[in-house]
């Protein structure tokens, strides 16, 4: 049996970017080291059960810290990359757009999660990754980012669409969080962190952007 | 100044339906001894359809088929009250039920500390619930461990929030549901609905029967 040519192609794609911050790589140690510090002060005494996972405030692209400074500074050129990557926009039409930004960061121990949420009036979202503990041998989801699925899936299943390959499969996606890496996807996408189960602290920065237009009228405040 | 008359409604609606099974404790607490010394190989599931976890065990799908009378009265329990849920959101009689052939896969998870399960739902099933046979510890510390959690299906709704619908009253509002159950809560919904159980901090166990039915 001859098989017709076909060219399939994947409609309804959800962009999700990884790349190295080889700019930023210097600087991440320090930063980490600065956020643990800020992270042990600030739970002081609180309970054991707590010290799980920090999530600072979101003003973290206001701080005067210079290496903190330097390295939010890549991770949002980062995202201004990916946004060249996937819009249409000429580059000339990209240096007419103000970014706004807002960004924190979360330290996760071991036993720490962070629950699923997508982030409003946000068009992409950036996380970078510090430090992040050995994969676990018993939690395959242990240190992961996870991306639900966001398309409307079918509740009609059979061997066949139960099988699809990447692109074209359901379920969710899982980026492992390594250090020196950024990922940038859109800020509507829900996303969680399963339980840590190995030591060692899962330190990651988040940033929400989105862009202003020349003219355009204000967006809500975050 | 007096505006026109407006009408109301709660449109692509889903329906949740809770109930809770009376002086269920001695219900509960065979379902309990039956099922820790079934926690064995012999009884887990052999092809779960998400990566196991050590921390939640997944007994097989036939857990109706057992013949145990614990088992048998919780299966009356559910099931009857899958019926009510069908009765109360359909058009479909209760004569027009009777005729139909019931089917379910029926199965027990145990959750300890630090288990969980992912967001899912259930494809080639048309109702699904879950029974409360031990809630587990509640910790202050976590007041989100072990939560029977929706999520909301009108996804990317809650991309654009500003003041005038950030806080829709329920059932408007934008955003998952969480339950925390009790032992003899049972939780009907439909199985295209997202759910997960959130990670479970508490000392003990959590122990729960969840079950997917089709009518034929």
């Amino acid at each position: 049996m001859s098989l017709p040519s076909l060219s399939v192609v994947p409609i309804f794609a959800t962009p999700f970017a990884v790349m190295e911050l080889p700019a930023a790589l210097p600087t991440t140690p320090v930063v980490a080291q600065l956020l643990a510090r800020h992270a042990a002060a600030k739970l002081g005494t609180a309970p054991a059960a707590a010290r799980l996972c920090y999530e600072s405030r979101d003003d973290l692209l206001e701080w005067n810290e210079e290496p903190v400074r330097q390295l939010c500074s890549e991770i949002l050129r980062g995202v201004w990359s990916t946004v060249a990557a996937v819009t249409t926009l000429t580059s000339e039409q990209l240096a007419t757009l103000s970014m706004q930004a807002r960004g924190w960061f979360t330290v996760i121990q071991q036993n720490g999660c962070v629950q699923a949420a997508s982030h409003p009036l946000t068009a992409w979202c950036g996380i970078y990754c510090l430090e992040a503990p050995q994969p676990s041998a018993e939690r395959s989801d242990s240190g992961v980012v996870r991306l639900y699925e966001s398309r409307l899936g079918t509740m009609f299943s059979d061997a066949t669409n139960s099988a699809l390959r990447v692109p074209f499969n359901h379920g969710h996606s899982s980026w492992r969080a390594v250090p020196g890496q950024l990922a940038v996807f859109p800020g509507s996408l829900t996303h969680e962190i399963p339980l840590v189960r190995s030591a060692g602290p899962l330190t990651l920065i988040t940033v929400r952007t989105r862009f202003v237009g020349p003219g355009q009228e204000g967006l809500s405040r975050w | 100044m007096v505006g026109p008359a407006l009408r109301l409604s709660p449109a692509f609606a889903v329906p949740i339906l809770q109930t809770r099974r009376d002086s269920s404790e001695q219900l509960n607490r065979a379902l309990e001894t039956l099922f820790l010394e079934r926690e064995s190989d012999e009884y887990r599931n052999p092809t779960p359809s998400h990566t196991p976890q050590a921390e939640t065990f997944e007994s097989r799908f036939n857990l109706f088929r057992w013949p145990e009378p614990c088992i048998q009265e919780l299966r009356r329990f559910v099931l009857d009250n899958i019926a009510q849920a069908v009765i109360q959101t359909t058009t479909v009689t209760p004569e027009e039920l009777s005729r139909l052939k019931f089917q379910n896969h029926t199965w027990f998870h145990i959750t300890r500390y630090a288990g969980s399960f992912v967001a899912h739902n259930h494809p080639l099933a048309s109702w699904s619930a879950v029974y409360c046979v031990r809630a587990g510890e509640e910790v202050r510390e976590h007041p989100q461990s072990g939560l029977l959690r929706f999520f909301d299906p009108r996804q990317g709704a809650n991309a654009y929030l500003d003041a005038a619908n950030e806080h829709l009253h329920p059932p408007f509002a934008l955003r998952s549901l969480d339950l925390r159950l009790t032992a003899g809560d049972l939780v009907v919904f439909p199985s295209y609905l997202f759910h997960e159980v959130t990670p479970f901090h508490g000392a003990d166990m959590r122990i729960t029967v969840a079950t997917n039915c089709w009518f034929v």
